[in-house]
């Protein structure tokens, strides 16, 4: 696990060091302090990195670039902040926790094993999937989203329109932000629930969701029971 | 609410005056008067060769005595018991004749010069009935000119009923002082707030103008009451127009300070002369003067007030229409009349102005009150705003939970700034040493949660001077979170102070690497906080820079004395 801490109070960053050594142990590889927003962006994009602990307001300087640039990354971010009333506009982005300022060692370890289970989302608050285009972060809305394919480290998001965009994010990671409208219906496949139009069983046991474009993707034999349930 | 009871008060005296001066049918018709030097009791009767009369006497010197002779047809005989009366506004001392009786003496005429001032120049006297029967009669006056000799047979000459003749001057008269003390209790309103706020000298000239008002009706109205001899005319003319001469200036002059143009004070120097001029000619000329004073003060305010209207100064559109309101009163009406009503008038539109100015105070006033309440309030949110806050408290819960001493140590610093900013809260200005002692508190929490060596510096610094609470602190929060630390993580602020006779100084530098340029929102609103500061206790008498250094950070305050 490697992990980078943003944040410019030096006590703070202390702790939070302090802490996630403690609750992750020996898987933990490396954790690095940074306190300054150039910096961070500069550090995200020549490591790889797994979880990046973020605050939004680093020496009086605006951390919302800092946030998109993050989320459109493979790995997970969580917001360390004073400001409880930015909590909404991380979750509409795509963090995994938000935990507010003071924080207990319980409150953060809370937000850190989130990042080890397969919980499904706390919120189903997010509205963006951040993408990473040339230049740019393009900000994709959740109701474009159909559904997602994954494509080993990444994932390709199948939209409405017909497009398909590609994460960086793993198809485990973004099943961690995706609300409950959202289904992981195969090991390579979440799906929204209320584009399937109907299950189709082929020859074999092979079950295929129909969908309401005309796509047909594959249920997982492990998956079909528990949303057939679900459907009827 | 005396401003909302004058115009009231004006309308009244505006229509009583127009009412009183309708008139009753005339009685009688005058003829020609004749006049002849010398003195002959005989000239007296009512019949008399008089054709070899004088029709007008340029001179008469030396208070000689003279006749004059009018003829007079009584149109309708008077009611029995009701006597006409014969009002006369004569130059000189007299004795009347009516159809050879003797029925009035004003005075000594022939002997002025010996005997002291007697008679008056209003009189009334009643006309006995039996000699006022319908038809013609003669009205001849003994009289002597001794003070103004040039000044011969000007006479006004009114028959009427007799109480009527009396009643009626009381109850013009009486109106008029109604009019003229409503204006001196406005005037007397207005000095005082004026005395109040010495600053507004539009309520002043208000004010003097309404006493110059109230002065004039006086002097014109109480002729009807105090005796006044011919002789002494001339300078209650003259009292008279001084006064109308201050109105005549005052009025342009305020609507100039109300509506202001390029050039105002050549033009009003060039006014003044003007009026200067109007005032000094001929010193009997007095109806000349009076109306190019007037019809000057009309047409200077009625250009300044159209400029006024043209630039869409606030109010001018209604003083305008005031000012051409009396305006078609002078035009349409006689001078008299027009003169009170116009100047009522124009004083109403003087009036709305002053409303507006005091009404634009009060708004300023009040602003200034939600500003200082605004001020105080980011004052004391500058230690519960999350930024500080939460930080504050989330590196408290650490040390304690680490360092449990240490962590105590913390919380005292902390009390020690939230006393301070108690302390300070509610006031605009602090002692220095006290916003000194508020940055050296704030500098231990930060060493606590940065664990950056801070050092503080002052030179120069006089205890004896006052600054705004929070300004300093609000430099130094500044430099905190925008600094990042030298080598031997540490960042140095230094507060200099310099005066001289022409301002005071004080210089905050920060030491530290990777200060960047003020751009965010938080700094902005520290800056703002500390510029609302300065004017609110210095007004415009401050400057203040804010700029980057090659060690860091530099911030200028100068307050002009």
């Amino acid at each position: 696990m490697d992990i980078l801490i943003v944040e410019d109070e030096s006590r703070i960053a202390k702790r939070v060091e302090r802490m996630t050594r403690d609750f992750f142990g020996n898987t933990l590889n490396s954790v690095s302090h940074i306190n300054t927003l150039r910096e961070a962006l500069v550090f995200i994009e020549n490591n790889a990195l797994d979880l990046v602990l973020l605050d939004l307001n680093l020496n009086g300087e605006d951390g919302f670039d800092l946030l998109t640039v993050a989320v459109a990354e493979s790995f997970q971010t969580i917001i360390i902040s004073a400001y409880k009333d930015q909590a909404i506009t991380a979750f509409e982005y795509g963090v995994l926790d938000f935990v507010p300022k003071p924080f207990s060692r319980d409150r953060l370890e809370q937000a850190l094993h989130r990042v080890t289970s397969k919980e499904e989302a706390i919120t189903d608050m997010v509205r963006f999937l951040a993408v990473k285009k040339r230049q740019r972060i393009q900000l994709i809305s959740i109701e474009d989203l159909v559904y997602i394919r994954g494509a080993g480290a990444y994932t390709e998001l199948f939209l409405a329109d017909g497009s398909k965009e590609l994460h960086d994010k793993s198809l485990e990671k973004l099943e961690q932000l995706l609300s409950n409208s959202f289904e992981r219906i195969h090991k390579s496949y979440i799906v929204r629930m209320s584009e399937v139009k109907g299950i189709v069983v082929k020859s074999g046991s092979k079950y295929l969701a129909e969908l309401k474009n005309g796509d047909f993707i594959p249920i997982g034999r492990t998956k079909y029971k528990a949303l057939k349930a679900k459907w009827y | 609410m005396n401003l909302r009871s004058l115009p009231s008060l004006l309308l009244i005296g505006i229509l009583l005056l127009s009412t009183s001066c309708g008139q009753a049918p005339e009685v009688f018709k005058e003829h020609q008067t004749v006049y002849q030097i010398g003195d002959n009791p005989t000239w007296a009767k009512k019949v008399l060769n008089d054709g070899n009369w004088e029709r007008r006497m340029e001179l008469i010197p030396e208070g000689e005595i003279f006749w004059s002779r009018t003829r007079i047809d009584i149109l309708k005989a008077p009611e029995e018991l009701r006597p006409y009366g014969l009002q006369i506004d004569a130059y000189g001392e007299y004795e009347i004749f009516w159809d050879g009786v003797m029925i009035g003496k004003n005075g000594n005429p022939g002997q002025e010069a010996e005997l002291p001032p007697e008679g008056e120049l209003w009189i009334t006297y009643s006309i006995p009935t039996h000699l006022a029967t319908e038809g013609e009669h003669v009205l001849a006056l003994r009289l002597s000119n001794y003070y103004f000799p040039d000044h011969v047979g000007q006479y006004e000459i009114e028959i009427a009923d007799y109480e009527d003749l009396l009643t009626d001057m009381l109850i013009k008269t009486s109106y008029m002082h109604v009019f003229a003390g409503a204006f001196l209790i406005v005037s007397i309103y207005f000095l005082f707030l004026f005395l109040n706020n010495r600053k507004e000298y539009p309520t002043l000239i208000f004010s003097v103008c309404c006493f110059f008002i109230c002065g004039l009706v006086l002097i014109v109205f109480s002729k009807d009451y105090v005796s006044i001899h011919y002789s002494v005319h001339v300078i209650r003319l003259q009292i008279l127009n001084s006064f109308l001469l201050g109105i005549s200036f005052l009025i342009p002059y305020y609507f100039s300070m109300q509506f202001p143009y390029a050039r105002r004070r050549l033009s009003l120097i060039l006014y003044a002369v003007l009026l200067i001029f109007f005032w000094i000619i001929s010193d009997h000329a007095f109806n000349y003067k009076t109306v190019g004073m007037v019809l000057s003060m009309l047409i200077f305010s009625f250009g300044i007030v159209t400029y006024g209207a043209y630039k869409h100064a606030r109010g001018a559109r209604l003083v305008l229409v005031t000012l051409l309101m009396s305006i078609v009163v002078f035009l349409a009406s006689g001078f008299v009349v027009s003169l009170y009503t116009g100047l009522g008038l124009i004083l109403l539109g003087m009036l709305y102005l002053l409303a507006l100015n005091i009404k634009d105070q009060r708004l300023a006033y009040e602003s200034s009150l939600v500003q200082s309440t605004r001020l105080r309030l980011e004052l004391l949110k500058k230690n519960i705003q999350p930024h500080f806050l939460m930080n504050t408290l989330t590196s408290l819960i650490d040390w304690v939970e680490e360092s449990p001493k240490k962590g105590v140590l913390f919380i005292e610093a902390l009390a020690k700034e939230f006393d301070l900013f108690n302390q300070i809260e509610d006031q605009t200005l602090i002692p220095i040493a006290q916003e000194i002692a508020l940055c050296r508190a704030h500098i231990e929490i930060m060493e606590y949660r940065k664990e950056i060596n801070y050092c503080w510096e002052e030179e120069g610094i006089d205890i004896e001077q006052t600054i705004p609470p929070g300004t300093l602190h609000t430099l130094l929060e500044n430099g905190i979170t925008h600094s990042l630390p030298l080598e031997g993580n540490s960042i140095k602020f230094k507060l200099v102070y310099e005066s001289n006779s022409d301002y005071k100084c004080y210089t905050f530098l920060t030491f530290a690497t990777g200060v960047r340029q003020a751009t965010s929102r938080e700094e902005g609103t520290g800056l703002r906080y500390i510029k609302a500061r300065l004017t609110e206790s210095y007004q415009s008498k401050w400057d203040f820079v804010s700029e980057p250094t090659d060690h860091g950070w530099k911030s200028v305050i100068k307050i002009y004395s």
